[in-house]
């Protein structure tokens, strides 16, 4: 069993009268369990130069409903007013700005509703990362099969 | 302006051949500048005793700041303070004003995006908009469980 960690130090001196600091961590299970996520898309780097909304993580017409799985998207441009907007089944979440990144829980639902899914505001080209820690997933059909 | 920080670090040591130790700090900025953001709804901590599906963040006019699906930097913070490994908090976007579950539809109103079990913790971009940009919570069990969460907002 693997065991996979997610921290998040979060801090402000100045935002309000009594300085944040939070800081938080947590092993990442399957679902229901203390076993730890087993498998992974690996961390994914992609340069991007359209502004078309893509899959980077799909879910087929079979679905594993319940699964566990965790995801992490960094927008890595440095230019402040580039961003990506993330969805999820076409559903916005939000934008990630230059040096933005998230962490979510997946859920896994029917086909395509659960797809996430990036679209740059820029076609000049835009460095994005990406992972996927999981206890499994539906591959899509091959074409050619 | 305020400084706020958030750094992510991810490790693994046995999750793939080459250990993972992955770290990113990010300052959190309004849309498209270096200006810091400067609201916040402070450190909330909610307790459900139900498995309705609510409205955590309920969005609406002027109530974090000018909603607008379009032009903000926010982020979201939330945590499920519980320890349980089997009971688990649903969140998702979308309006659960009614205490109904709501269905989720590709381009539609209401999308889930996952399970917080006791302990796990997401940060997220939040778009805010009316209604569709509501943070629901829906608790898998109606055993009591604390819930925190902090936005950050232009």
């Amino acid at each position: 069993m693997a065991t996979t960690t997610a921290t998040l130090a979060l801090s402000s001196p100045d935002l309000v009268g009594d300085a944040l600091a939070l800081n938080t961590s947590k092993a990442c299970y399957k679902a229901g369990t203390t076993i730890g996520l087993d498998q992974s898309t690996g961390l994914a780097r992609v340069y991007l130069t359209a502004t078309t909304n893509v899959d980077i993580i799909t879910v087929p017409g079979a679905v594993w409903a319940g699964k566990n799985a965790k995801v992490y998207i960094a927008n890595l441009s440095t230019v402040d007013s580039e961003f990506i907007i993330v969805t999820k089944g076409g559903n916005v979440i939000g934008r990630l700005y230059a040096g933005d990144w998230m962490w979510m829980p997946m859920e896994q639902k029917a086909a395509h509703l659960s797809d996430v899914e990036i679209a740059p505001n820029v076609a000049s080209g835009m460095w994005v990362e990406y992972m996927m820690v999981h206890e499994g997933v539906v591959l899509t059909t091959s074409a050619d099969s | 302006m305020a400084t706020i920080n958030a750094t992510i670090s991810i490790s693994s040591p046995d999750l793939t051949s080459s250990p993972i130790n992955l770290n990113k700090m990010m300052t959190l900025t309004k849309a498209g500048t270096t200006t810091g953001l400067e609201q916040t709804s402070g450190i909330v901590r909610r307790q459900f005793t139900s498995t309705d599906q609510v409205n955590l963040v309920a969005t609406g006019a002027q109530n974090y700041g000018t909603p607008t699906a379009t032009t903000n930097s926010n982020k979201i913070y939330i945590k499920n303070t519980g320890s349980s490994t089997t009971d688990y908090v649903l969140i998702g976007l979308g309006d659960a004003g009614g205490g109904t579950a709501t269905t989720d539809a590709v381009n539609g109103d209401s999308m889930t995006i996952g399970r917080l079990y006791g302990g796990d913790w997401m940060l997220i971009p939040a778009h805010l908009a009316t209604d569709v940009g509501d943070i629901w919570i829906a608790p898998s069990s109606s055993a009591l469980v604390a819930v925190e969460f902090i936005l950050f907002f232009e």
